[in-house]
């Protein structure tokens, strides 16, 4: 029974290893067709088929693709890394008899499945150099149709590097990248490398390097979505830093567009709200309520949700106490420091609901309500809470109290027009973006368009002959002419 | 190479350097020229034997010659120096360390620099600094606490802690910067004064501002062109009226102008 049993997984076995061997034999046909027409849809197909391929990825069944492409006739680079591959597999790397050149892009993506299945295995030195191997060697091919399968190698790159530990080290390597990447007007490599040194940057919290590389790099404007949120998540996170609140508000809220909402994603999704929570709350606005309710949102945002009420209130004893309780989830998301900043924003919180209650309130009761320490420093906050605009009011010194001053209607001041005015830029925006990504169909299009070729090429014969006839005519016509002179 | 120094050398050299600081009454001009011998050495020394830097009793020396440096350029005041040696302190501070023991004046400078920072009211490098330091750090040690307790008190705005801290200076250096920080709030605080108060008496505008004296406070408010009435002896501010149902018809014309152009687009 047993041996039956055995024979039958083994059956089994080859089967899944022969489907997983066609599947890759598929991938190979569509790269190198990609490469024939120099078409870059075709490599994203078979890109696209590595999440399904992923979990199917077994080392014999790899080894012996790779066997069956190296070749004695490929160039040296795409032997090293495919020999490289194979060592790192455990197999023995053999250079068989075929005489079939393994084009570059081929041999990458070999590599490529050869990473993640080190990935998924755990076997974090055996990738990073194999890694190495691959970065450097794709860097020197610098070809154009390698663009999306190189980005993916760097990504993982980066990653056996921060699973080591070492980020720092991938740091060199990925500078020397985004130099090739840039002057071979490859966009989705730049756009990754440009992403990876961002959050290296950030991962060793060196703020000021990553704004300044920021600064002098053009991120790609036609980068994929998922490259953009990553990116737009980083500029927003260092622009928090830097007290750039407006900026950062508007790139968070972009990333958290751009990214996609399916269940994969909502990690991403809780990692940026998170930070948004916090600028937002340091702009003076507190989130909406219906943003916390949200399933994949509700229970990472709890802390959040809890530090947005003891600021919307403004009672300074309550947001020290959610600050204590979640320090270590705080810690964890390193956002600690700028809660730390978000003290003021409580006084002045409190402060702006006191003027809305009180058309008059001695400083005394000021110093009560929002437990400062004395009557002198609540003079000097809500001094400076007038000048910054926060509330407006007059302060009697020598009576010792705060007179707010009259509400007037805001419709007769000209903020309904401006918030108007920046909806209407946006609707508009939007509507140019989604004019300028529109895409038309493909096979039509070149259809209609060797439709409209041949009818140009007819209308131009037709007036062509159109042309000589007359010609004709008028010589005939002159001729008959001469005769009747005659 | 002319004259490339030995690390004995430089060491002794900075060791009379050090001993010339310490003592009662430096000589200035001299501990200067010897500290700028000291880093022409360093150079040398480096350009040299490249593989100096990996030496860490090269970057004990080095190190301690860069703190040297900055203490130096606060006892005379000069703020520029300070900045670089801080720029290049950062190296042994921040990164690798070169596997140093961590050096007794590591936090004080620290604490100075960002002192400093608040007082040009760079906030933004101020936090960017900040997110460097470790953690434990920002909330034992005393002279990193001293700057960031600062800082909040100047963003609430309670002036008077700021100026309660200037007693509680954990070492005479801070002091320096303290004093730069004072005329930085004394701004702050009057643009607060006239926006908020019709007028004060005398004495109350002369403890609010900080200054000791009537004359400060006479030259201040002239300064500020605020209506001094002596026989009152009060200070009027003007009153700042905002116009807000102006009609800002430049704003109106370009978004209107704007808004036609986008249309028009609209196929």
């Amino acid at each position: 029974m047993s041996s039956t049993e055995n024979a039958a997984m083994e059956v089994e076995a080859t089967a899944e290893q022969k489907q997983a061997e066609s599947h890759l034999a598929r991938n190979v046909k569509f790269l190198e067709r990609g490469i024939a027409a120099a078409e870059v849809h075709y490599t994203h197909r078979a890109l696209r088929t590595i999440f399904s391929l992923r979990k199917r990825l077994q080392s014999d069944v790899l080894a012996e693709m790779i066997a069956t492409h190296a070749s004695k006739s490929n160039s040296q680079s795409v032997a090293d890394c495919l020999q490289h591959a194979a060592e790192s597999l455990g197999q023995k790397h053999v250079v068989g008899p075929a005489t079939k050149v393994c084009e570059p892009e081929v041999c990458l993506f070999l590599c490529l499945l050869v990473q993640l299945y080190h990935l998924d295995h755990n076997e974090h030195e055996r990738g990073a150099k194999l890694s190495d191997v691959l970065v450097g060697a794709a860097l020197g091919l610098q070809r154009r149709t390698l663009d999306p399968i190189v980005s993916r190698v760097i990504f993982y790159y980066s990653r056996f590097f921060e699973v080591a530990g070492r980020l720092a080290d991938a740091r060199p390597m990925l500078l020397k990248a985004l130099q090739t990447a840039t002057l071979m007007n490859m966009k989705e490599t730049k756009a990754m490398v440009l992403t990876l040194l961002l959050r290296n940057f950030l991962n060793y919290k060196l703020y000021d390097q990553a704004e300044r590389l920021a600064a002098k790099s053009s991120f790609p404007t036609d980068a994929p979505n998922n490259l953009l949120a990553r990116y737009l998540y980083y500029m927003g996170r260092i622009e928090a830093v830097q007290l750039n609140y407006s900026q950062a508000q508007m790139h968070l809220l972009e990333a958290t567009r751009k990214a996609p909402s399916t269940p994969a994603t909502a990690g991403f999704q809780q990692t940026v709200h998170k930070i948004y929570v916090i600028v937002e709350l340091l702009m003076g606005n507190i989130p909406e309520r219906s943003l916390f309710r949200t399933p994949v949102l509700k229970k990472p945002l709890q802390p959040y949700f809890e530090l947005a009420q003891a600021v919307r209130v403004g009672d300074l004893s309550q947001f020290q106490d959610v600050v204590s309780r979640y320090q270590d989830q705080f810690l964890k998301d390193q956002v600690l420091i700028l809660i730390q900043r978000l003290r003021h924003n409580v006084i002045k919180a409190g402060i702006r609901s006191i003027s809305v209650a009180y058309s008059r309130i001695s400083l005394r009761d000021i110093c009560l309500k929002l437990h400062l320490d004395s009557e002198e420093d609540a003079e000097y906050i809500v001094a400076k809470a007038i000048r910054d605009g926060v509330i407006d009011a007059t302060i009697d010194h020598e009576k010792g109290f705060v007179k707010s001053a009259e509400v007037h209607n805001v419709y007769g001041t000209s903020d309904p027009q401006h918030a108007f005015d920046k909806r209407i830029t946006f609707c508009l925006g939007l509507y140019n973006e989604s004019v300028k990504s529109m895409r038309y169909p493909g096979g039509d299009h070149r259809k209609e368009l060797a439709y409209a070729d041949e009818a140009i090429k007819r209308e131009r014969e037709l007036a062509q002959e159109i042309e000589n006839e007359e010609y004709d005519s008028d010589s005939d016509a002159m001729d008959d002419a001469m005769d009747e002179d005659l | 190479m002319v004259g490339v120094p030995s690390a004995q050398e430089l060491s002794g050299l900075y060791d009379r350097t050090r001993a010339e600081l310490d003592s009662p009454r430096p000589n200035h001009n001299a501990v200067k020229t010897q500290l700028s011998q000291l880093k022409v050495g360093l150079v040398k020394i480096a350009l040299h034997n490249a593989q100096v830097e990996l030496d860490p009793k090269f970057q004990l020396t080095k190190r301690s010659i860069l703190e040297m440096g900055a203490e130096f350029s606060i006892k005379t005041g000069d703020i520029p120096a300070f900045e670089r040696y801080i720029a290049q302190l950062e190296i042994f501070y921040y990164e690798s360390k070169h596997g140093l023991a961590e050096s007794n004046v590591m936090y004080p400078l620290i604490g100075l620099n960002l002192l400093r920072l608040l007082s040009e009211n760079l906030i933004a490098d101020f936090h960017t600094t900040l997110e460097r330091i470790d953690l434990a750090q920002l909330q034992s040690n005393p002279y990193i606490v001293h700057p960031v307790k600062l800082e909040q008190a100047l963003m609430e705005g309670s002036y008077k802690k700021v100026w309660q801290a200037r007693a509680e200076v954990p070492t005479p250096e801070y002091l320096f910067f303290m004093d730069i920080l004072m005329a930085t709030i004394r701004n702050e605080v009057a643009s607060c004064v006239e926006k908020s108060y019709s007028n004060l008496p005398f004495d109350d505008a002369k403890s609010v501002l900080f200054f000791t004296s009537m004359d400060e406070l006479l030259r201040f408010a002239q300064e500020r062109r605020w209506a001094v009435s002596p026989s009152e002896k009060r200070i009027t501010f003007p009153s700042t009226t905002e116009n807000t149902r102006m009609f800002q018809g430049e704003t109106i014309m370009k978004q209107t102008l704007t808004y036609a152009r986008e249309l028009e687009r609209i196929v």
